[in-house]
């Protein structure tokens, strides 16, 4: 916290999107606080979290959307995409009908965002492998054919919901690294932060600090 | 620059659900869905008068139409904290948890709303300390006069 106004170079912009009771606040719960929410009404409109990670030795403040699941918010909780620079697009393994909706979420996304967006498939709840109505093999065959990453995890026991959020973050940032992702670009979703002199090289990586709405800009 | 109480809707979505409103305005047939979008976008305003105009939106609907109401106390929290109305919004967040306590996503906003009044809070606190400063500043000025005059 004494390293200035700014203690993260970069921010990215993240939505969460699926259908409802997918699980998407869950997952967003256990990313910044690491609790499981047992009972968890559905969420009014959007929710908003944040969390300060480090990728390559930098560390990046994730603004996270959270997006009702509902079909009456759709309407105005679209405008939430525009400038996401990561979409965690989550279906529930145990109900196909969620996993059935994904091409609309996905042409929703693909729409609104932009060609350098990274979306990432979280096939949701999969701690409960006795109710399982989605194989593995089908949904890493569909992140295939359309281009996503993907992964099978649980919000209740946290299998995989860290890896979700970091490998998102380690593909927007090789994108900047790269030259693919115009900073300059005022829907790309990232913030570069350049009153900090960049990472320091003697931090361990996966250092973090949690916490809901601790927005210091 | 984000947080749920800060971000702003883009105008050109205010304008899609602002023209819709109107349309079934003047029909005379507004649906809850069409003016709670709208209402939804003008608390996003980053005008305090449209955040005023989605609010009595938002207060209409409340008494009109049950199904809504928990989305309805919701916005209407966050319209009234955007217009610096505390009291008013912890009002409609406590009453929330009295239906719903564990909320979580209400529990944070109330974390939100409270950290907006000790930020403002502690900028009064700093405007003190600024006066204190200046007094220093004249009473060192005095006594370095008084001290020219020996």
């Amino acid at each position: 916290m004494s390293a200035g106004p700014y203690n993260y170079s970069y921010i990215f912009k993240y939505i969460i999107i699926g259908d409802m009771g997918v699980g998407k606040s869950c997952l967003l719960h256990q990313f910044t606080e690491k609790k499981f929410m047992a009972d968890c009404p559905h969420t009014i409109g959007v929710e908003f979290g944040t969390r300060i990670i480090e990728v390559s030795g930098q560390k990046i403040k994730l603004q996270i959307w959270d997006t009702a699941g509902q079909e009456r918010f759709r309407a105005v909780t679209r405008s939430y995409y525009r400038g996401a620079a990561g979409a965690l697009m989550v279906y529930d393994i145990t109900r196909r009908s969620t996993y059935n909706h994904l091409s609309s979420w996905l042409t929703d996304t693909r729409n609104l965002t932009n060609p350098s967006t990274v979306i990432f498939l979280i096939g949701n709840k999969c701690d409960l492998e006795g109710q399982r109505d989605v194989t593995y093999e089908e949904a890493s065959k569909f992140a295939e054919e359309n281009g996503l990453m993907f992964v099978e995890a649980s919000a209740k026991t946290g299998d995989n919901v860290e890896e979700a959020f970091l490998e998102t973050a380690k593909k927007i940032y090789q994108s900047i690294q790269d030259g693919r992702l115009d900073l300059n670009a005022a829907e790309s979703g990232v913030q570069h932060k350049p009153s900090q002199p960049g990472g320091r090289p003697g931090s361990a990586a996966g250092g973090d600090q949690s916490g809901r709405d601790n927005c210091a800009c | 620059m984000a947080d749920i109480l800060s971000e702003t809707v883009l105008p050109e979505d205010l304008k899609k659900f602002e023209k819709i409103y109107h349309e079934q305005l003047y029909k005379n047939d507004v649906t809850p869905k069409a003016q709670f979008e709208y209402a939804w976008c003008l608390v996003r305003s980053k005008y305090p008068a449209d955040i005023q105009k989605g609010i009595i939106l938002l207060e209409e609907l409340y008494k009109t139409h049950e199904e809504g109401q928990r989305d309805y106390l919701y916005y209407l929290a966050i319209g009234s904290a955007r217009l610096k109305e505390y009291s008013k919004a912890m009002n409609y967040v406590r009453s929330f948890l009295t239906i719903e306590p564990g909320n979580q996503q209400v529990l944070s906003l109330q974390q939100t709303i409270k950290k907006k009044m000790e930020k403002e809070g502690l900028v009064g606190m700093a405007m003190a300390g600024g006066v204190v400063l200046a007094v220093g500043a004249i009473v060192g000025v005095g006594m370095a006069i008084a001290n020219k005059a020996k």
